[in-house]
């Protein structure tokens, strides 16, 4: 089993992208995109033979995704008023839901990341999602969706593009248990258990920390599911266990061989009451949210949903050790470039 | 800044009724020898005590040194000569930061007083003199955060002025945020900024969730515009046109907190900055001890509790006399505690901070006194005040027959009217 660190989370710092000539005539970049281009394909052909429909992202609103781990949005100037560029597209997956049922996006999402994430190796202030949102379902559901497309798109790139994975020097054997499936499945107090057992301090109120996550990704060879993570450590719209308070019903979706995190989901919060109370426990003012408030208490669907970070799973399915070699253009966090 | 009304029009000068103005501003002059009777008059009066009126319960209080004492026998040996009050150890830890004494600056913001260069003034005071200070809620929204505009009183420019003095190991900068504040993600600006990086790296980042404060429990902040400026800020707070004469009052919301809601948001804090220190300010509410108490078990590093006394932005008349319990009730009604509990409000000398450690808190807040001390000399008015609160500290606490900070406890502190 290799990893983007040889499977040691310590390992050395990538190197940051060279010049857009450098980085786009390379031919491991050409072969990156290739992938990337056929895990969309494969996405996108999996999900509308499903009965999603396809809708092109928002960029801009006055308000977008307050859920995002200390990273701070991008203001802009919407005609003298404050609007912000789509840190993530939620409250518009649960909009849409007013036309369809089934909808994805491939969402462009923009989020200033801490200074710290530049050598995560898997942290990029420009990254893409694959945005999905299913009206009724449960998070069971939704986690099924999530395995079988990225399933789906794996075996594509495994069956298709062989020269591509060898070009990466990326052995195809390593999604053998990932195409055998299913996923496994665990807590987030069950993994906080295992770090603890490892000896490390995951504060079990938080989400698991990015160094914990390689950890507990390069232990296995498969990607798995974390669910029920605390209230508290995600945003207001992730829906809490009603037979459970202080837990969300929500999943991340992890990666093996220390790739780490591909993908965050969860039943949503949808009750107009529930949404204000859940805003102002995440310390946001309930006004700049009008809009979606008004919606909520018209009537929006329930729903379950969830992103896959188009780029992160790129790098896990090419086997990088960063995540800016699977963009064209890549920004990684602080680092001012093309 | 731009659109604050001129000082004339708000402020003749830096005034503060009913604060011992004159007293700070003596001890930002004379420094260390403020904590005596002027010298010209030694040998020739005889001093006894004042008999001054007390402010409040704190100020009723006598620090009571005891005959025995045990402790200082303690001193003597690991000495091996007799202590004396130079031997008092101050350096504490003020809701994870380090500090050389068990004083801090507390929160002002973005109003008149303290926008202009006092502000500055202060955190360059702060910084040289190690210890923590907080930057008050709003000064983003009202005087920018001066990343792409070079405005010294912003966020920014303040945190420069600390950094840029501050030596290694000791103080940091904790950064307030109000519901307002909110929308424009003070705290997340400042994670990520380069120029805050080093505090962060060095751990002397803190962030402070503002519950309320003490001059208007239960009110969020209150400023005075003129009209100009509150157009700007329209969008964002509250605008009222009571005050006539071309003036606004500029509202803040308070907030809405319950237990879960204070619970989670401290949570969240811990979750999105997982480097920063998370300190909390509550206002003198009646239930300030499970407030405390929701806020320690959610993880916060501290706790402000800030008697109902006073501030630099606009209050009421109403509640600057009947609301909000006194300081000496909310340290009574947090109780015995393991925490880290920060007490402000009318702090300037040592018989209040002694006593405030006394009564359970770890160290004292700064406000008004360091606002007065940075305007009488704005070099090193705030570094002659707090070197004169540091040897009355030593000087009081060592009575006491103990050499530590920390070691002071309610036994040391007689309430008139108790039995004993």
């Amino acid at each position: 089993m290799s990893g983007p660190h040889g499977n040691d989370a310590s390992g050395d710092a990538p190197e940051l992208p060279g010049s857009p000539r450098e980085h786009l005539s390379s031919p491991i970049t050409q072969a990156v995109l290739r992938v990337q281009h056929r895990l969309l394909t494969a996405a996108r052909e999996h999900l509308c033979e499903r009965g999603f429909t396809e809708l092109l992202a928002p960029i801009i609103g006055p308000v977008t995704d307050p859920g995002c781990r200390g990273s701070k949005q991008v203001d802009i100037d919407y005609y003298g008023t404050r609007y912000k560029l789509m840190t993530s597209a939620i409250l518009y997956k649960q909009a849409s839901l007013l036309a369809f049922d089934r909808i994805f996006y491939v969402a462009p999402c923009v989020r200033l990341e801490p200074l710290e994430t530049c050598h995560t190796g898997r942290h990029l202030a420009q990254f893409h999602q694959l945005d999905i949102e299913i009206a009724g379902a449960s998070r069971d559901e939704a986690m099924q969706v999530a395995e079988d497309v990225v399933a789906a798109a794996v075996r594509r790139v495994v069956t298709e593009l062989p020269g591509e994975l060898d070009t990466l020097g990326r052995d195809p054997g390593a999604f053998t248990d990932l195409l055998a499936r299913p996923f496994e499945r665990r807590t987030h107090a069950e993994a906080v258990a295992d770090l603890h057992g490892m000896g490390y301090d995951q504060n079990p109120a938080a989400e698991i920390e990015w160094p914990a996550e390689v950890i507990l990704s390069a232990k296995t060879s498969r990607p798995f599911f974390v669910t029920d993570y605390p209230k508290g450590s995600r945003g207001f719209y992730d829906r809490e266990s009603r037979e459970c308070p202080g837990l969300l019903r929500n999943f991340d979706l992890i990666a093996p061989e220390g790739y780490g995190e591909l993908c965050s989901g969860s039943e949503r919060e949808y009750e107009h009451r529930r949404l204000v109370a859940r805003i102002r426990e995440t310390g946001e003012n309930p006004a700049k949210y009008g809009w979606y408030l008004e919606m909520a208490r018209d009537g929006i669907p329930a729903s379950a949903g969830f992103g896959i970070g188009v780029e992160r799973l790129t790098r896990y399915v090419a086997g990088l050790p960063a995540v800016w070699q699977a963009s064209a253009y890549p920004k990684v966090p602080g680092v001012v470039s093309p | 800044m731009t659109g604050v009304l001129p000082e004339a029009a708000v402020t003749p000068a830096l005034r503060a009724d009913g604060f011992a103005e004159d007293a700070v501003r003596e001890r930002a002059r004379l420094g260390t020898a403020g904590a005596f009777p002027p010298r010209a008059s030694y040998g020739r009066a005889l001093f006894g005590a004042a008999g001054t009126r007390p402010a409040d319960g704190i100020d009723a209080m006598r620090l009571c040194p005891p005959v025995f004492m045990p402790e200082r026998l303690e001193k003597l040996i690991d000495l091996m000569r007799e202590p004396m009050y130079g031997d008092v150890a101050l350096d504490t830890v003020i809701g994870g930061l380090a500090s050389p004494l068990p004083v801090f600056v507390s929160a002002f913001g973005s109003t008149q007083v303290a926008s202009a260069d006092l502000g500055m003034a202060v955190s360059a005071q702060a910084g040289r003199l190690g210890i923590p200070m907080v930057i008050g809620e709003n000064v983003v929204p009202v005087n920018g955060y001066g990343r792409l505009e070079d405005a010294p009183r912003s966020l920014l420019g303040r945190i420069r002025a600390y950094a840029g003095e501050v030596g290694d190991g000791t103080g940091g900068v904790v950064v307030q945020q109000s519901t307002e504040d909110a929308d424009a993600e003070v705290w997340n600006l400042v994670y990520s900024d380069p120029s805050a990086r080093p505090l962060l790296d060095s751990g002397r980042l803190g962030f402070e969730l503002k519950v309320g404060q003490g001059a208007k429990p239960g009110l969020g902040g209150m400023t005075v515009l003129d009209d100009a400026a509150a157009a700007k800020v329209a969008q964002q707070y509250a605008i009222d046109p009571v005050l006539g004469d071309g003036a606004v009052l500029r509202c803040s919301s308070p907030g809405t907190f319950t237990p879960e809601i204070l619970l989670h948001q401290i949570r969240l804090m811990r979750n999105n900055f997982p480097r920063a220190r998370v300190w909390v300010k509550l206002h003198p509410g009646r239930d300030v001890g499970q407030a405390a108490a929701v806020a320690w078990q959610a993880g916060a590093d501290a706790v402000t509790v800030d008697g109902a006394e006073g501030g630099t932005g606009w209050a009421p008349w109403a509640f600057l006399d009947h609301v909000g319990l006194p300081l000496a009730e909310c340290l009574r009604r947090v109780g015995t505690h393991s925490s880290c509990l920060l007490a402000t409000g009318r702090m300037w000398e040592g018989t209040r901070a002694v006593k405030s450690l006394a009564l359970g808190a770890s160290a004292v807040g700064l406000g008004r006194a360091a606002l007065l001390a940075a305007d009488a000399d704005a070099r090193a008015g705030l570094v002659r005040l707090v070197e004169c609160l540091a040897l009355e500290m030593r000087l009081l606490i060592s009575a006491l027959g103990k050499y530590a900070a920390r070691a002071v406890g309610p036994e040391d502190v007689w309430t008139p009217g108790s039995e004993e």
